[in-house]
């Protein structure tokens, strides 16, 4: 894309773990605090091996007002906490004109879905109220959102289950790209559900050897990992033309100068190494720079056995073995839907730190997991571009590219 | 026989609740529209939460649309109850 403008990112939101507020999150991530738990709901199923989860600690939404509120179920309350805090830190109290908005889940509310199939299956449709139905909708946090927020540009929300978040981060730079949109608010969010960790339990992909010390379960790359953990949230972000941004003199964070998508075709849950670098191959040649220019590779790492061994074997063919490379993971858990962008908040803040993450829990490598340079310490020093992954059930993968202001 | 204030009493707990009401907001002239607030959408989950608290179907029949106030509300309601509690 020649002449094409260049694409930064000028605010953040995010709903995590650690709890509502980017600061939140960056001070879990940075300090190595832990917010992973046992599962009550888990403990009571014995079928199901893993037992831990990373939840939003309970928060108090009455301030988000009530005829936006009754529609919202609690991903969208997280969407609506994470727009608000995205839009004031790009310097907005309210919705720019024309903004786009960009944003998905992998499911939507499971506890509202499971309530009205309850009064469907028993008869009581009487008991469903329109409130429940606006909930329960595919684009019902975009939806809410936008409206409570007055956003009034296309808004569109990719569900590419645990490429979500960094899918619509994608779509939003594609939509500026082109001329679309000026601005865009991007991003995923999610809402933890035991069913989740139940599913993921059922094709054997959960962590379930660590349940006595929850804050250990998830470890990326890691030879004692057996899976990932589930956990929930929403980040968001504020992308705009460098121009845009410069013009109302914004503080760019960072710039997004390549991405790129692909499928996994011959399996829908086993991501091949080669599909893989492929994706990164293509994210690179998108930003129109070398592999050896790359500072860091935030991986999409859930701690799964086989996912990390494909992204490593894929990471290895693209940069060679010295590649610095980290999951967060090990912190955070799997947002899911929101991982993608919760993770490129925190790598925004690496780059303006000019300090890596370590990939919590990994202690020990698997030997098939070796063939990169794995952070396992916190690293202080040069990072000026990361490409970062994300990879999804069901064989959608997208990687961006990332660039320290200049 | 359900008497009329307890008629007021359950629905301004129903209308509270749902709606995240004052006591100040429910009198009996309020327009549910202008002076409440209730719009299109609450006014058809305010039927859910009523037909609950009275334990019949309020939806059936009646031009629900006519209600225009609070005492309209409660006027409808013990209609409903004297027809419910005759067994028509």
């Amino acid at each position: 894309m020649t002449n094409s403008p260049q694409i930064v990112i000028t605010g953040a939101g995010a709903v995590s773990p650690y709890g509502s507020g980017v600061a939140a999150l960056l001070d879990g991530l940075f300090s190595g605090k832990g917010c992973m738990h046992s599962v009550p709901e888990l403990e009571a199923l014995p079928m199901v091996k893993t037992k831990v989860a990373a939840t939003v600690p309970e928060m108090d939404y009455s301030f988000i007002p009530r005829r936006d509120r009754r529609s919202m179920s609690l991903m969208a309350k997280y969407a609506y906490c994470a727009a608000q805090e995205a839009l004031r830190s790009a310097g907005y109290e309210t919705a720019p004109q024309g903004l786009g908005f960009f944003m998905g889940s992998t499911l939507n509310s499971i506890s509202v879905w499971l309530e009205v199939s309850k009064n469907c299956l028993e008869r009581h449709l009487e008991l469903v109220k329109t409130s429940d139905f606006l909930q329960i909708m595919n684009h019902s946090p975009l939806a809410t959102v936008s409206q409570a927020l007055k956003i009034n540009g296309p808004c569109v929300g990719a569900a590419d289950a645990c490429a979500t978040g960094l899918m619509n981060i994608g779509l939003a730079y594609l939509a500026i790209k082109t001329g679309l949109v000026r601005q865009a608010l991007c991003g995923g969010t999610e809402e933890y559900h035991p069913m989740f960790s139940a599913c993921f339990d059922i094709m054997q992909a959960t962590s379930h050897n660590f349940n006595e010390s929850p804050n250990e379960a998830c470890r990326p790359f890691d030879k004692d990992r057996t899976g990932l953990v589930c956990a929930e949230g929403c980040g968001l972000l504020f992308l705009e033309t460098k121009e845009s941004a410069q013009q109302r003199g914004a503080k760019i964070l960072a710039e997004i100068i390549g991405f790129a998508s692909n499928t996994e075709t011959e399996n829908m849950a086993y991501p091949s190494a080669q599909t893989l670098r492929e994706c990164m191959q293509a994210a690179l040649k998108n930003a129109c720079i070398e592999a050896s220019q790359v500072d860091l590779l935030n991986a999409h790492a859930t701690g799964t056995i086989v996912g990390d061994i494909a992204e490593t074997q894929a990471a290895n063919a693209v940069f060679g073995p010295a590649v610095q490379m980290n999951s967060l993971k090990g912190h955070l858990g799997h947002t899911m839907g929101a991982s993608g962008s919760l993770e490129t908040i925190a790598c925004v803040e690496m780059l303006k730190r000019q300090e890596i993450l370590p990939t919590k829990n990994l202690h020990t490598p698997d030997e098939r997991c070796a063939a990169v340079n794995h952070i396992t310490q916190p690293e202080k020093c040069s990072v000026n571009i990361i490409l970062k992954n994300s990879f999804a059930i069901g064989g959608n993968n997208c990687s961006i590219v990332l660039r320290r202001p200049q | 026989m359900i008497t009329r204030e307890e008629i007021i009493r359950l629905t301004n707990e129903a209308l509270k609740t749902e709606f995240e009401l004052t006591d100040a907001q429910l009198v009996p002239t309020a327009h549910l529209q202008q002076d409440v607030g209730l719009d299109s959408l609450d006014a058809v989950d305010m039927v859910v939460v009523l037909e609950q608290k009275f334990g019949m179907t309020l939806r059936q029949g009646y031009d629900i649309r006519s209600i225009v106030t609070l005492n309209d509300l409660y006027d409808f309601i013990e209609k409903l109850a004297r027809e419910h509690e005759a067994g028509k």
